[in-house]
């Protein structure tokens, strides 16, 4: 399963995409099956033809977390929760189902989609 | 403190207005992501996790009561209340939106400051002691130097585009609060026998990948002559140094392939070609002296009442004086350390409100004077004892006045994977564990100085390596792993910290460091530090405790 994730490019704002739209929550974020693998790579081709509303959209893998799906890396999870030293920070504010999902799943610290992007400063 | 100029202010508004038009062009869709980036990073802004980042330059960690509030005012209207101090002694904010950074920019040239050389493969912040002016142990104010180093630097256009980013330190007291042996350049001003100042040289010192110690390159370079070393020191980078490969492009990769010897020869023949011309000219030299002038202090005595009385009565006070009061060169003042290592807090953490505190408390008890330390903490470097007392109950109102300084939760702590695109570990809740086992202030008294510092990756920007303890954050088959090293300092003594062993998983760092405490009680002798014993008794019995468990 995977997600498609970027930073809106007027605020940095981590966003999710949905049926041709880039929503703000992880919750509801639109989830690529394998099946449907064609269907996320053009998602993502679409979104790289967005230069003015996102930065670098790059498709996660999700693993399933308790029923729901989460981030497979941790860095992803971190990104769509907020900063674990202010829990008042971020959409982990929020509550909800697939926040707690979130915060309880475990897995790879790297992400999935973005490693060639964060070896250069 | 030294006051821009016309010419600084001009630099300031054309590089803003230069900025917005950017920032417009980019939101247009005129420049794209690759053409803007190394733009917006010129000024100071990456994008992280979850938001833009904007790293407000604090030129050799000085600030008066209105940029401090400038700062407040910026964290409370464009960021979620807050700013992190980094060991570059410059501000992060961390939630800045791109649309807001242009305005945020003219804000922050309201108040003479700006983003410039926060970024990029250029000079950047110049560290200087953040006692200067007010201990005893300095033979001259090092911020003279850091300043006519950053007129000369800003903007300068032939290094502006370097093989890699510079970092130069300046300090003129034999115990060093700079990390100049870690830096690219560590200058350390000294007295001749015939009275005349000169700088002991040090270059290609330097943490990430490589870390080294600086190599001394001029044992006495005359005051007069130092921007033209300078120019001959980064000609010379900039001629040899590898642009072909980001991990060994730094000053300290060329000084050890070259050779200190031969790198100083090389700079020698290019000096002799430089000459005298880019040096600073007594009378600029003058005005900035001017502006760092002695500040009017009363003539008190050493003894305080008001001082002793609190001491005596208030064993929290006590506490406080003890560990975060320092001497001030003058009878009847002292130098207070203002702790942004709350127990639990984040490491350089500071809330809008906090900051107004400390501008208010500079304002009326501090002669307008700030300080920020590359160890992410504040400093007030002039404040009577008869005041110390009302400082420090001002500071503990809002959380300021942890006493911990050199203390084993005065903890260096990069923001690691909570924030930064580049971490591959946390680093800030390794840093609240470890603080949360040290809670009791006595038995971290007891354990005395001992310095722990935590990267969230390579990159080093929570100096690991020069940590008493060292931690380093990495990536393990997926998973958040951590290398311990020992002894390692970035003071006087500077030494690059020893592997402990394997690294060790997230839940497993606060206990292996508590171990290693423990360790170092059972065999310290008198006087010794954690760091004395380490270098006693070498790496075997921490070694042996902390993975006593796994064998």
């Amino acid at each position: 399963m995977k997600a498609l994730t970027a930073n809106r490019l007027i605020d940095g704002e981590v966003v999710f995409w949905k049926d041709g739209e880039w929503v703000e929550r992880f919750a509801d974020a639109q989830l690529f099956d394998e099946a449907a693998q064609e269907a996320a790579e053009a998602a993502e081709a679409h979104g790289k033809n967005q230069p003015t509303v996102v930065v670098e959209p790059y498709l996660i893998d999700l693993v399933d977390a308790g029923g729901l799906w989460a981030p497979l890396s941790f860095r992803e999870r971190i990104r769509a929760l907020g900063p674990q030293n202010h829990p008042s920070h971020g959409k982990q504010a929020e509550g909800g189902a697939v926040v707690e999902a979130l915060l309880h799943a475990d897995g790879a610290a790297r992400s999935t989609g973005r490693v060639n992007l964060i070896k250069r400063k | 403190m030294y006051q821009y100029d016309a010419i600084d202010k001009d630099i300031l508004a054309d590089r803003s207005a230069e900025f917005r038009g950017q920032v417009a062009r980019r939101l247009a869709g005129e420049l794209n992501e690759d053409q803007f980036k190394p733009l917006r990073l010129r000024n100071g802004l990456y994008l992280q996790l979850h938001a833009y980042m904007l790293r407000v330059a604090i030129p050799y960690g000085s600030l008066n009561p209105a940029q401090l509030r400038k700062l407040a005012w910026i964290a409370r209207t464009y960021d979620k209340g807050y700013g992190h101090f980094t060991t570059r002694t410059n501000l992060q904010f961390h939630w800045i939106k791109l649309a807001d950074a242009p305005d945020i920019m003219d804000h922050l040239a309201s108040v003479d400051m700006h983003a410039i050389q926060t970024s990029g493969n250029c000079v950047r912040n110049v560290t200087a002691d953040p006692y200067a002016g007010a201990t005893a142990e300095e033979i001259d104010d090092p911020r003279v130097w850091a300043e006519a180093m950053r007129q000369w630097s800003t903007v300068h256009p032939e290094f502006s585009w370097l093989p890699r980013k510079f970092k130069i330190a300046v300090t003129a007291a034999p115990k060093d609060r700079t990390a100049a042996k870690v830096h690219d350049i560590g200058l350390v001003l000294k007295r001749a026998r015939d009275g005349s100042l000169g700088f002991e040289v040090m270059v290609g010192g330097g943490l990430g990948r490589m870390p080294y110690i600086a190599s001394t390159i001029r044992e006495f370079l005359p005051v007069n002559r130092l921007f033209s070393y300078l120019e001959a020191i980064l000609r010379v980078y900039n001629r040899h140094g590898r642009r072909d490969n980001i991990h060994k492009a730094r000053i300290k990769v060329l000084v050890a392939t070259l050779g200190a010897e031969e790198f100083a020869r090389q700079v020698e023949a290019e000096w002799e070609k430089v000459g005298t011309g880019p040096d600073l000219p007594d009378t600029e030299l003058a005005r900035i002296r001017g502006a760092f002038a002695p500040k009017t202090f009363g003539t008190l005595s050493p003894r305080s009442d008001a001082f002793e009385t609190a001491r005596a009565g208030q064993p929290a006070f006590a506490r406080f004086a003890r560990n975060n009061l320092k001497p001030h060169k003058v009878p009847g003042y002292g130098i207070v350390e203002v702790s942004l290592k709350g127990i639990g807090e984040t490491p350089g953490d500071a809330s809008a409100e906090q900051m107004e505190v400390v501008a208010d408390l500079a304002e009326r008890y501090g002669q307008n004077d700030i300080r920020v330390t590359h160890e992410q903490n504040l400093v007030l470097p002039h404040v009577k004892l008869d005041d110390v007392p009302a400082v420090w109950a001002a500071l503990d109102a809002v959380g300021l006045a942890t006493p911990n300084m050199n203390l084993v939760s005065d903890i260096i702590a990069c923001p690691g994977l909570d924030y930064c695109a580049l971490a591959n570990a946390r680093a800030i809740p390794v840093a609240q564990h470890i603080a949360e086992k040290f809670r009791d202030p006595e038995r971290a008294e007891r354990v005395g100085e001992l310095k722990i510092k935590i990267s969230g990756c390579i990159n080093a920007c929570g100096h690991h390596h020069v940590g008493h303890i060292g931690i380093l954050g990495v990536d393990k088959k997926g998973e958040e792993f951590y290398q311990l090293t020992l002894g390692g300092s970035g003071a006087e003594d500077a030494a690059v910290g020893q592997a402990l062993g394997p690294a060790l998983p997230y839940d497993r760092v606060a206990d292996a460091v508590d171990t290693l405490v423990e360790v170092y009680l059972r065999e310290r002798k008198d006087g010794e530090r954690f760091l004395d014993t380490f270098r006693r008794t070498g790496v075997a019995p921490f070694k042996e405790a902390v993975y006593a468990d796994a064998n």
